[in-house]
């Protein structure tokens, strides 16, 4: 039975961490983010489709990638699956975010 | 709304069924736990027809519709050597074409 990397029900885990933190700054934008991609004005894509691209992950990224990350590679993957912009566009803005920043 | 109702297929199951989750790969989105495949368990509702997550998932419209159902499972069905009451049991949601009214293990064939 062939078992999707976020369906982990059942599985012997590690240890989960139950301590509380507060939403960072970066996690709340990734989630104002998604809240305006997927609301009603907009709606660039679904959750479900937000779903499928985590689903996506390979095991090693999924363990790897924070929470917010696989949100925000998912959403990053979906604005290029509709067209709305391409990897170049995207790596462009970043480079150009850098170099202002002086990085 | 209500003037298309008419032409909703009606669903297969209904409160009290016993089905079995079918076995089989998962789809693009898959809304069915491994956890709980080839188990058996009991229709407690009928939830309503909604569009299909796992066509969602692909950009498209979702359509036809499914029927989900709220299904229960004794947990000393769903997990082997299970040593809490006897009573514990598990809901899931499960949309229809992951139910099957026969008692072997089935695969799905969305």
């Amino acid at each position: 039975m062939q078992r999707k990397v976020n369906d982990v029900g059942g599985l012997t885990g590690s240890q989960i961490d139950q301590a509380e933190h507060d939403p960072t700054f970066y996690e709340k934008r990734i989630d104002a983010l998604l809240m305006l991609l997927t609301g009603p004005k907009v709606q660039a894509f679904t959750v479900d489709s937000l779903r499928r691209a985590i689903e996506q992950n390979t095991p090693e990224d999924y363990s790897k990638r924070g929470y917010y990350e696989k949100w925000l590679l998912a959403i990053r993957q979906l604005l290029v699956e509709q067209q709305i912009l391409s990897n170049e566009e995207i790596d462009r803005r970043i480079e150009e975010i850098k170099q202002r920043k002086g990085h | 709304m209500l003037e298309h109702q008419e032409f909703i297929a009606s669903p297969s199951f209904n409160v009290g069924d016993r089905v079995t989750v079918k076995s089989g790969h998962p789809e693009s989105h898959c809304r069915t736990p491994v956890y709980l495949r080839g188990k058996r368990g009991t229709i407690v509702e009928v939830v309503g027809r909604y569009h299909n997550p796992s066509l969602l998932a692909l950009h498209k419209p979702g359509l036809p519709k499914l029927w989900l159902y709220r299904v229960r499972f004794q947990q000393s069905d769903v997990w082997e050597d299970y040593d809490g009451s006897s009573r514990d049991t598990v809901i899931a949601d499960i949309y229809e074409h992951w139910l099957s009214s026969d008692e072997e293990h089935l695969n799905v064939s969305p």
